[in-house]
C-alpha cells in the first residue's frame, strides 16, 4: 500500500465510520457465501470421485471375496450329477471377452444392495428370469455401467456374433449375441420376456439378456443385448475354458 | 468462515496446518462413509434395471 492510499483511507474513515462497518458486514456475508459455494463445488467434485472410483474399489473387493468363496465351494463339493445351483452365494460366472472385464459373478436379484457389490444379478422381478439350465426361456441379467464395479461398462462394445459365456459348477453355456438395443425406455420390461419380441425372435428358445443403463454416467435409458444359446460344454476336471474365452 | 476457523485453531502456523489437515480428512471420511452412500440412491445416475416404475408396482 502506498503512502497516498493510506492517507486517502484515513481521510475517508474519520467522517464515515458507520457506513464502513456496514460495508464490512456485507463484505463478510458475501465472503461466507462465496466460501460456501466453493465448499459445495468441492463436495460435488468429491462425489464424482466417490461414484466413479471409490465405489469400484469397494465393489471389486466385495466381488473378489464372494467369487473366491463360490470357487472354493465348487471345488470342495463332490462332483456328482448335474448338481443343484447354489443361488445364495451366486450361481456362476459371466465371461464376455468383448467387454474385457474378466469374469463377473452372477447372483440372484437386481436390488441395489446386490448389484452394488460388483456383481451381475438375474431378475426376480418384474419378470422372473429363467436360468441357463432351463429347457426354454430368457436368462436376464443387470449390472452397473459406472461405479460399483462397472461390470457392464463396455456393453456397447458387444457386436452381433460375439460370445457370452456363462460358467456354472459343471457346465459352460456359450451364447452368441444376435441383437442389441442401444437405447430403450427404462419401463420397457418386454425386453425381459421369455421370447423377447423386440430382438426379432418369435419362437421359444434359450436366450440371454443383458441390461444396463445408458448413456454412460447417467441412467436416462437402458441398453439391451440379446444372445442365444449356441451350445453347452461339460466342465472338465481342469475347468478348461471353451475356445471362445481362451 | 474458513478464516474464522483458522483464527480459532490453537498453536502456531504448523500446528494449525496440521489440525486443518486432520479436519479436512475427517470431513472427507464422513462424506465417503455416510453422506454419499446415503445420497447416491436418491440421485438418478445409476439405475440399471428395467422395471415398471416402483410406484406402479407397489
Amino acid at each position: 500500500m502506498t503512502a497516498t492510499d493510506h492517507e486517502q483511507d484515513t481521510d475517508r474513515s474519520t467522517p464515515s465510520r458507520r457506513p464502513r462497518r456496514v460495508r464490512g458486514a456485507i463484505a463478510s456475508v458475501i465472503s461466507v457465501f462465496g466460501e460456501l459455494l466453493i465448499t459445495a463445488g468441492l463436495i460435488l467434485g468429491l462425489f464424482v470421485v466417490y461414484s466413479l472410483w471409490w465405489t469400484n474399489v469397494l465393489a471389486d473387493r466385495a466381488s473378489h471375496k464372494q467369487s473366491d468363496e463360490v470357487r472354493k465351494h465348487w471345488a470342495s463339493s463332490a462332483p456328482k450329477g448335474p448338481g443343484k445351483l447354489d443361488t445364495k452365494d451366486g450361481i456362476g460366472f459371466l465371461h464376455v471377452p468383448a467387454m474385457k472385464n474378466g469374469e463377473v459373478l452372477v447372483k440372484q436379484g437386481t436390488e441395489d444392495t446386490i448389484l452394488n457389490e460388483g456383481v451381475a444379478g438375474y431378475y426376480t422381478k418384474p419378470v422372473k428370469s429363467e436360468l441357463p439350465q432351463d429347457k426354454k426361456g430368457n436368462f436376464t441379467l443387470a449390472a452397473h455401467r459406472d461405479g460399483h464395479g462397472a461390470k457392464f461398462h463396455n456393453i456397447d462394445k458387444l457386436k452381433d456374433g460375439d460370445p457370452i459365456v456363462f460358467e456354472t459348477k459343471d457346465t459352460w453355456y456359450i451364447y452368441k449375441v444376435y441383437a442389441t438395443l442401444p437405447q430403450t425406455s427404462k419401463y420397457n420390461v418386454d425386453v425381459l420376456d421369455a421370447v423377447p419380441k423386440e430382438s426379432g425372435k418369435r419362437k421359444a428358445g434359450r436366450y440371454i439378456t443383458l441390461t444396463t443403463c445408458t448413456p454412460v454416467y447417467t441412467s436416462d435409458y437402458r441398453y439391451i443385448v440379446w444372445g442365444e444359446l449356441e451350445r453347452t460344454e461339460k466342465v472338465d476336471a481342469d475347468r478348461t475354458p471353451p475356445p471362445e474365452i481362451r | 468462515m474458513y478464516g474464522w476457523i483458522w483464527r480459532h485453531l490453537p498453536g502456531n502456523t504448523w500446528v494449525k496446518a496440521l489440525i486443518s489437515l486432520v479436519l479436512v480428512l475427517a470431513v472427507v471420511f464422513v462424506l465417503f462413509q455416510y453422506v454419499f452412500p446415503w445420497a447416491e440412491p436418491l440421485l438418478p445416475f445409476n439405475d440399471v434395471t428395467v422395471d415398471q416404475g416402483m410406484a406402479a408396482v407397489r
